[in-house]
């Protein structure tokens, strides 16, 4: 009976290591292969018989992206909305998951039930007004602008996500440094916001991969090179025959690199905080 | 140091009343002891002290000063938290020293005040530590070490000890009883443990869904308790609840119960009203002892529990179970018949209808 | 004992007074501090959802066309929604939604669910895979769609060439192109990027599982799929509609990844509303057409979102 039964573990756990290791080469094996692509000559990726591994590489490619296309000012662009869309959800976000994580107060899980359902506009109902209205106050075709309307859909998940990791610092901690003289602000800032740090650097990390990512705000809402971001660039690209699919397999590239990087520096913090915030909701 | 004076304080959560007319007087260096089942009101009323939560009437004073408007850093206070609260991200000198650094005191008098809470309570050699690699009773000194450096007018505890384990807890409970002797703090502590209640209290308040039962001393409210709540919550075993009927016998006051009278000489009370009428006579197991007496009860044994120092008996005394803790050599054995005499002088008699003592 | 004297309240000084971070602190002591914490966000919510939102729902009942000024903006009423009615692209747009969020779904749930089973068994290893099979929900759609459309192309595509050597294809396909594949070509990518939101979540579920119920179970001789029928979906239904709700939601309301894929077409064969509202918007210019067709799309999710809240809390009882 243990033998059978320690056998059928056995069967099972390797089951499961073919399907992790089967969907793990599916997950990333469009990234390999767009890699693959962009160290490619162009003659290499249109040919006749497919090349698996590339019989010579070169990083032409990059080179044209970077000096050609104007590439450099998109990631640029890209950075400062990333940049102000993050500091926009830190500034006003973080005391209102802070509210929400530490008080009991009228009309709390109203407002935290519209935060979520705010969510559920659909993106286009936002962005034509958002249009008009940015081109009323001049903020139509500018990083700032963008930044602003990204906290639309950014802010309330930034919210719940933090409001998550404030929750797990226990109440009684601000309550003993009240006793120990500071003001609900100092606890805030000297007690809890210390305590939620990796849970605030892995929310501000989501929100900047969002942000960082976003094509449809950016595709409606720039209109010139001066704020265009790379994921609008990168799609202006693709010409109506001839596709540049080197450039394009280096541009992608290079704009997932930072996305990569971030999600495998805070991962844990970050799907912690995902899940907390997604079960709650 | 400073009294403390509680008036007429309640407290609602919505429509829920928490706290009824709380009135508690504790006197300069006096040690109050709030003590009731989970979920009765006892932090509330903790918290209203610290000024963490707002009351919804009545004054809270601390020495002459009333402090309803008076923000919780500012009331000269100090609390430990059942769950210690020890700042996570801190080490522990700078836990201890928390309250004076944010009262601005200077550095080298700040060191030397942790400096000498730590050697009173036997833990420098954890001051460089974070409190994630202490053990349970390690932080809970440091927790107090927290509340002793800076000299309040007021200490407060919250079930302090609830969370360590039976030996640690007796342990903290002496060093708590030695800490308050040395300091002469006014101290107001919570807890749901009548042991520590009646060890540590000058002063015992027992609640029970926002009202106090008993404002006492620890002596009256273990001989005299107030009601059949206190008499129960009190003592362990528990006190033995015996109904009968108070009759004028022949030598005096007698009970008649299901399996015969228990004269009731000795007893304490004016109960003359009572005459005639139900009564429930409160009786404490080590009020109890084998062997025949001028008052007595006679029953069946039914469980025997040894314990070590006593031998508990539980015997059916006309269908009510009786507990008397004996000696330990006293060993009946289930189903022999026993005889219990009464110290008739520390029986109470109860309204069975009121609960209250007559 | 500690002869620290400290005296209560502190007497202010000079600077105490007029020390604005002193004066926040001292206004965080009032009962109105939560609502200040509240206010920033609060306002920047309702200057860049609500307000677009109630403009766009008004903007549905005007004549709105960026590139026909001489129609001025009066209002139409009902006019935008009548034409809905007997608009073809619109029902062919709808029938769309449905297929593309319910496949879509299907597949993420099912390949989420099979890969959180097999890393909640922990087995060593299965960290460093989970990152790796993580990894496509939070690459941009952008790339995404480009990676994808340069597999299946036409005349260079990987997977057209694999397929032909292992025999399962004639010649290289234009998965794309033709109205009978493109449909489906778009959902395995959707499927392969958003499959890992499904295991994230179902992870988090299973790791609240007690074991205790696991070890019941083998004691009473369940197998591993009597298991998971009887164990394992029950205790995760409650995130499971979460995880379900929030997909349609993403999925309803964005059209990113067939607008780089497919824009659309062949035809109008993925053709969904969100797209559909968006290039009336973005290249007709039609901003009263496009705000009815995103109201209507709106209301559809919140009844959708509605029913199956209250089909699943049904469902518990
Ligand atoms: N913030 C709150 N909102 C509503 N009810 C509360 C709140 N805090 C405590 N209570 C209720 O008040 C009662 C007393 O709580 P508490 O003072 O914590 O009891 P104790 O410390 O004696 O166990 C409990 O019934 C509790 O449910
Ligand atoms: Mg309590």
């Amino acid at each position: 009976m243990a033998a059978t039964r320690s056998r059928s573990k056995l069967l099972w756990d390797v089951i499961s290591y073919v399907v992790l290791v089967g969907l793990a080469f599916i997950a990333i094996a469009p990234i390999v292969w767009t890699f693959l692509t962009s160290l490619k000559f162009e003659e290499d990726i249109v040919t006749r018989t497919m090349q698996y591994i590339p019989s010579r590489i070169t990083f032409e490619n990059y080179v044209k992206l970077w000096n050609q296309s104007g590439y450099p000012v998109l990631v640029i662009n890209s950075l400062i909305v990333t940049t102000t869309t993050v500091l926009l959800c830190l500034l006003t976000g973080t005391v209102a998951a802070y509210a929400f994580s530490r008080f009991q107060f009228k009309g709390r899980t109203q407002l935290m039930l519209g935060y979520l359902v705010v969510r559920m506009f659909p993106a286009v109902l936002m962005i034509i007004p958002l249009f008009i209205i940015m081109r009323q106050v001049g903020l139509l075709d500018s990083t700032i602008g963008l930044a602003i309307a990204y906290t639309s859909f950014l802010l309330p998940l930034f919210v719940w996500m933090l409001k998550g990791f404030f929750d797990a610092a226990p109440k009684e901690l601000e309550s003993a440094a009240r006793i120990d003289g500071t003001t609900r602000l100092g606890a805030m800032f000297m007690v809890v916001i210390p305590i939620a740090r990796n849970g605030l650097l892995a929310t501000c990390v989501f929100v900047a991969i969002a942000a960082w990512n976003e094509f449809l705000f950016a595709l409606m809402l720039t209109t010139s090179q001066g704020s265009r971001t790379w994921p609008v660039g990168l799609q202006l690209m693709v010409g109506e025959f001839q596709l540049p699919w080197g450039m394009l397999a280096a541009g992608g590239m290079i704009s997932i690199l930072p996305v990569i990087v971030l999600f495998a520096i805070v991962q844990r913090a970050m799907v912690a905080g995902l899940t907390a915030g997604a079960v709650k909701g | 140091m400073a009294t403390l004076s509680i008036n007429s304080v309640r407290k609602s959560f919505g429509a829920v009343e928490v706290l009824n007319n709380i009135d508690i007087e504790v006197e300069d260096g006096g040690f109050l002891v709030l003590l009731g089942p989970s979920g009765c009101g006892k932090s509330t009323l903790l918290a209203i002290i610290a000024g963490l939560e707002n009351s919804s009437g009545g004054d809270i004073l601390i020495g002459d000063k009333n402090v309803n408007d008076v923000h919780p850093k500012d009331r000269n206070i100090a609390m430990v938290f059942q769950s210690y609260a020890l700042y996570p991200t801190m080490p522990v000198r700078r836990n201890i020293g928390f309250g004076l650094e944010m009262r601005k005191v200077a550095p080298k008098d700040r060191e030397a005040a942790v400096q000498r809470a730590a050697e009173l309570l036997q833990i420098e050699h954890l001051l460089d530590r974070k409190p994630g690699q202490l053990s349970g009773g390690q932080r809970q000194r440091v927790a107090m070490g927290r509340a002793i450096v800076r000299n309040p007018d007021l200490f407060l505890f919250d079930e302090p000890l609830s969370n360590l384990d039976a030996k640690l807890r007796v342990e903290m409970r002496t060093e708590i009883k030695r800490l308050h002797d040395r300091l002469g703090t006014t101290t107001v502590y919570v807890t749901h443990d009548q042991v520590e209640a009646l060890t540590l209290g000058t002063k015992v308040a027992v609640m029970k869904g926002g009202v106090i039962q008993q404002l006492a001393d620890p002596e009256t409210i273990y001989d005299r308790p107030a009601n059949m709540f206190v008499a129960g919550f009190i003592g362990s075993p528990t006190m033995n609840f015996l109904k009968g009927t108070l009759e004028q016998g022949d030598g005096g006051l007698v009970l008649r119960h299901a399996a015969g009278t228990l004269a009731l000489a000795g007893l304490q009370q004016d109960v003359a009203g009572f005459v005639g009428r139900e009564v429930t006579a409160g009786i404490r197991p080590e009020m109890l002892d084998s062997g025949d007496g001028p008052a007595s009860l006679t029953g069946v044994v039914d469980v025997v529990e040894p314990t070590g120092p006593d031998t508990m008996v539980i015997a059916s005394v006309g269908g009510q179970l009786i507990t008397a803790r004996l000696g330990p050599k006293d060993r009946p054995r289930p189903g022999e018949p026993l005889t219990l005499t009464v110290d008739t002088t520390a029986i109470n008699l109860f309204d069975p209808v009121s609960g209250n003592r007559i | 004992m500690v002869e620290a004297r400290i005296s209560y309240p502190p007497p202010l000084t000079l600077w105490d007074r007029i020390n604005p971070v002193r004066m926040i602190g001292e206004l965080s002591e009032t009962r109105y501090w939560m609502y200040l914490l509240l206010i920033p966000s609060a306002l920047l919510i309702t200057a860049v959802v609500i307000y677009p939102t109630l403009y766009g729902m008004q903007m549905s009942f005007r004549e709105m066309r960026l590139n026909r000024p001489d129609l001025g903006t009066g209002w139409v009423g009902l006019k935008h929604y009548q034409r809905m009615l007997t608009d073809p692209i619109f029902w062919v747009s709808l029938r769309n939604t449905a297929v593309w969020v319910t496949s879509a779904i299907a597949l993420e749930f099912l390949i989420g669910l099979i890969a959180a089973l097999a890393l909640n068994r922990n087995l060593p290893g299965s960290k460093v895979l989970a990152v790796l099979i993580l990894l496509p929900y939070f690459l941009p759609n952008v790339v995404a769609g480009h990676m994808w459309a340069l597999m299946l192309d036409p005349r260079l595509g990987v997977i057209n060439d694999l397929l032909v050597k292992i025999g399962w294809l004639e010649g290289y396909k234009a998965w794309f192109a033709d109205p009978s594949t493109a449909m489906a070509a778009a959902i395995v990518v959707e499927a392969w990027h958003s499959f890992p939101f499904f295991t994230l979540l179902i992870l988090a579920g299973l790791k609240g599982i007690p074991s205790d119920l696991y070890k019941a179970a083998d004691i009473d001789g369940a197998g591993p799929f009597a298991q998971l029928r009887l164990i394992t979906l029950p205790m995760l239904k409650t995130i499971i509609a979460a995880a379900v709700i929030l997909r349609v939601i993403g999925l309803v309301n964005s059209p990113d990844l067939l607008l780089i894929l497919t824009s659309g077409g062949p035809g109008r064969s993925t053709q969904v509303l969100s797209l559909y509202a968006f290039q009336t918007a973005y290249k007709d210019f039609n901003f009263g057409y496009a705000g009815a067709l995103s109201v209507v799309m709106f209301i559809l999710l919140m009844g959708f979102a509605w029913a199956y809240v209250r089909l699943s809390k049904v469902n518990e009882d």
